[in-house]
């Protein structure tokens, strides 16, 4: 399909373009490696003091922080640095030359420029969730297909939510508050879903999916399968896609593009 | 001929919120914003015919840039009607778009880190273009534009006029039938300039596409356009062919000279022309009728020197007619 | 704000799904008080804006100015910082007071001038760090990694993500001496009765140490950035 094929183009374009920058793939690492081990650190010292927090313990807790690397990883290479510069992009006046384009508007705005130097920083969450996994008692490989169906679920969920959080750069000018409240909301993500109040819970795994990310990906492989919430996120992630898209395209006619 | 674009009563409205001056004001802001309507292109009913160039001309803000993205689907219009190629632009069909092309002068679609060569592969994937015919395409503008050499360099190395030639290679790969061009020569210097100028005018003539030029150089479209498009607060003033313009307005002589030693006090020449006394050196601009008059007037002059005549600029006589339109008159002579 | 509702989450249910009711030595309500006053103290001792600020001006070589006076470039960035964090401390303290007062959790009160003062001196070795950082920026671009960088180094050593005490040893010894525990930790641990007061006036004299050590190689990282930055022809 072409627009798979035009994926794979921007990627390699990327990656041909990311390349000229050598430094920029061992200076990611060096500066995300902080935030992984605080994360690692945070639960590995719980942990010591006790067995469980929500309903897993230190073995489980561990493919859940790998699997929210590997989300975020991706969401960080194909997307982060789009959406980023949505805002700016809007107010610049940048958009035009894209909106002139025979491709969705909303494609090309999200894939163009992606940040292929963070592959480093996928390695890293590779390499923390096969230690975790490969430490997990009672643990089902097959149970890892299910993943082929999460992951990107879950991403295309964060996505939709960030992407309409970004387009309403076009109705406001100055969006850096959003941009600062989808952060917050993001965080709330990173820790499994269990230690919430159901209500938060619900949200989190609704309206704003950043629970998708990772806890349900990491309750495929650590529970016993629940198909329900399986084919929910499945479901909700075209839902929530489709309405990024229509609200996209409503926010493009009141688009009314920078003078030059 | 066939019609490839058709307006009717098209216009846009650009509504803004007055910024209010002071803690007073910006409080009761709060509540009660108040609403600035600015019309940026009044209803506009047009038709273009296959094959025309059409040169846009206005002051900053005058609405061609509006127009030009209304045509071209970027902005809705806040009324009125369009078709372009059958379509109408800013519903962005596929279809649509793959037959036009937009190049705004100073914005670069191309990607800055890469080679030209690979951001025209991505263009061609984009627009659904054979990679063959594509590259070959690349190659014969290449060669048109004199610009084969750097087609490998990274854009950032590329110069200023370097960068435009490869952003115009970049806008006509897939052979549109329409080109929209705002402002396609601005801050380059003269050889670049001169350099897509003949190129565009070449391109047009072996082609044949559809073109709506923006500029704000004159020569620009006096020597591509063969229809003028005056355009002044969002109102069309004139519509028709450059040399029509030319005969409308007054065709007015330039003379400049300068003196030895400045006046001892301000001459008047006729009436609303006067030569300051602080001044050495002058330019005035006579219509045909009072030529001679003045010739005689300037020539008796003390201690003139380099006396030169020339036709007024197309620009001079654009703005004077912009001017005249706006119902300000301006003092001749300038400095 | 919403960091510090995600904590106190975290731990209400840590000790909901806990077997005993206190965890390395301490009940809930003491981690409740620590989570809610590191949101806060944590924001006070990092920087980010001035910092960002000083690399800007650094890196847009506004050369005379930079020579004619050099310790006039720290020191007016020094009292901007203070200034700044002078006048967000009052609004956002208010917060922690008000919760911990109504909810009751343990905070002696009478230690917080005395821990606000640690975290205001601490702020100017923060500062040095910042001083360190702009310097990069005679001779690097892209200098804004280093500081995201350092500061997602210091919040690991600060002890915001965890209380430092719960860190196993060697490591939370090491990490106890090191000046930068007192950006969060040391403050926070003796307002909330985790530390003793000689622990915490040991708090003192490593952030003079460390104010010393950052300071000097600020002090020469700037002499021969200057140089080499005049030396290439301004």
């Amino acid at each position: 399909m072409k627009y798979a094929r035009l994926f794979a183009a921007f990627f390699k374009a990327s990656l041909v373009a990311d390349l000229e920058y050598r430094a920029n793939f061992v200076t990611r690492i060096a500066t995300d490696i902080f935030w992984y081990a605080a994360q690692i650190i945070t639960f590995e010292t719980l942990f010591r003091h006790t067995d469980r927090i929500g309903s897993w313990n230190l073995e489980q807790t561990r493919v859940f922080l790998g699997l929210l690397f590997v989300v975020d990883a991706f969401y960080m290479i194909f997307f982060h640095d789009n959406l980023d510069r949505m805002s700016d992009r809007v107010r610049k006046g940048e958009m035009d030359l894209l909106l002139a384009k025979p491709v969705d508007s909303q494609f090309m705005l999200s894939c163009q420029r992606m940040a292929t130097a963070l592959i480093g920083n996928l390695l890293i969450g590779l390499s923390w969730l096969s230690f975790s996994l490969y430490n997990l008692p009672g643990f089902q490989p097959a149970r890892l297909l299910w993943l082929i169906f999460l992951i990107p679920a879950g991403l295309l969920c964060l996505y939709s939510v960030r992407f309409m959080f970004c387009s309403t750069a076009i109705l406001f000018t100055r969006s850096e508050n959003l941009q600062y409240l989808w952060f917050q909301v993001y965080k709330l993500g990173m820790r499994p879903d269990s230690i919430y109040f159901p209500w938060l819970k619900f949200v989190i795994l609704t309206i704003l999916p950043v629970g998708i990310v990772a806890s349900v990906p990491a309750r495929a492989i650590l529970d016993p399968p629940n198909f329900a919430l399986f084919a929910w996120v499945v479901v909700w992630s075209f839902v929530l896609l489709y309405l990024s898209h229509r609200f996209w395209q409503w926010a493009l006619t009141k688009y009314s593009s920078a003078s030059s | 001929m066939s019609l490839v674009i058709e307006t009717k009563d098209l216009s846009r409205v650009f509504v803004s919120y007055e910024k209010p001056e002071g803690l007073l004001e910006s409080l009761r802001g709060f509540w009660d914003r108040k609403h600035i309507e600015k019309t940026a292109l009044a209803p506009t009913t047009l038709q273009i015919e296959s094959g025309q160039i059409i040169g846009l001309v206005g002051a900053n803000g005058a609405g061609k840039t509006t127009l030009l993205k209304l045509l071209s689907g970027l902005i809705h219009p806040s009324s009125g009607t369009a078709s372009v190629l059958g379509f109408q632009p800013w519903e962005r069909k596929s279809a649509f778009l793959k037959r036009i092309s937009i190049l705004l002068g100073q914005k670069n679609q191309l990607w800055w880190d890469l080679a030209p060569n690979d951001s025209f592969a991505l263009l061609a994937e984009i627009y659904d273009l054979d990679r063959k015919t594509a590259l070959m395409r690349v190659q014969e503008l290449a060669e048109l534009l004199e610009c084969k050499h750097v087609l490998q360099t990274q854009l950032r190395r590329l110069s200023l006029g370097e960068r435009m030639k490869m952003e115009i290679i970049g806008s006509l790969l897939h052979s549109p039938e329409i080109l929209f061009l705002d402002e396609p020569t601005i801050g380059l210097d003269i050889v670049a300039q001169t350099s897509i100028r003949k190129f565009l005018g070449e391109y047009v003539r072996e082609k044949g596409p559809t073109v709506i030029l923006t500029s704000h150089y004159m020569d620009d479209i006096a020597k591509l356009a063969d229809r003028l498009l005056l355009i002044s607060k969002g109102q069309f003033v004139y519509d028709g062919t450059v040399q029509g313009f030319v005969a409308k307005t007054e065709s007015l002589q330039k003379i400049t000279f300068s003196l030895i030693e400045p006046l001892p006090e301000n001459l008047q020449l006729m009436d609303g022309l006067e030569l300051s006394a602080t001044q050495q050196e002058f330019s005035v601009e006579v219509s045909s009728k009072d030529l001679a008059p003045i010739l005689g007037k300037i020539t008796r002059l003390p201690g003139i020197h380099n006396l030169k005549f020339e036709e007024a600029d197309f620009e001079d006589i654009i703005h004077r007619f912009l001017e005249k339109e706006s119902r300000v008159l301006s003092p001749g002579g300038h400095h | 704000m919403c960091t510090a509702l995600i904590e106190l989450t975290l731990w209400i249910a840590i000790f909901a799904s806990s077997t005993s009711t206190s965890i390395g030595g301490f009940t809930r309500e003491y981690y409740l008080a620590y989570v809610l006053w590191v949101a806060f103290i944590g924001r006070i001792s990092s920087s980010w804006m001035y910092e960002f600020r000083m690399i800007e001006e650094v890196e847009s070589g506004s050369i005379n100015g930079l020579l004619v006076r050099p310790m006039s470039f720290f020191e007016y960035y020094l009292s901007q910082l203070m200034g700044y964090k002078f006048v967000t401390s009052i609004f956002s303290l208010m917060i922690p007071l008000a919760v911990i007062y109504w909810m009751d959790l343990p905070t002696d009160f009478s230690k917080v001038p005395i821990a606000l003062a640690l975290v205001v001196y601490y702020l100017i070795m923060v500062h040095c760090l910042s001083f360190i950082v702009s310097t990069f920026a005679f001779s690097l671009t892209r200098v804004h990694s280093f500081t995201v960088a350092k500061n997602l180094a210091l919040w690991l050593l600060s002890g915001e993500l965890i209380p430092l005490d719960l860190i196993p040893e060697p490591f939370k010894s090491v990490l106890l001496k090191l000046p930068f525990c007192n950006a969060v930790y040391m403050p926070v641990a003796y307002m909330t009765g985790r530390i003793p007061r000689d622990v915490f006036m040991q708090g003192f004299l490593s952030t003079t140490l460390g104010i010393l050590f950052f300071g000097a190689i600020g002090w020469w990282l700037w002499r021969r950035g200057l140089t080499k930055y005049v030396g290439t022809g301004a």
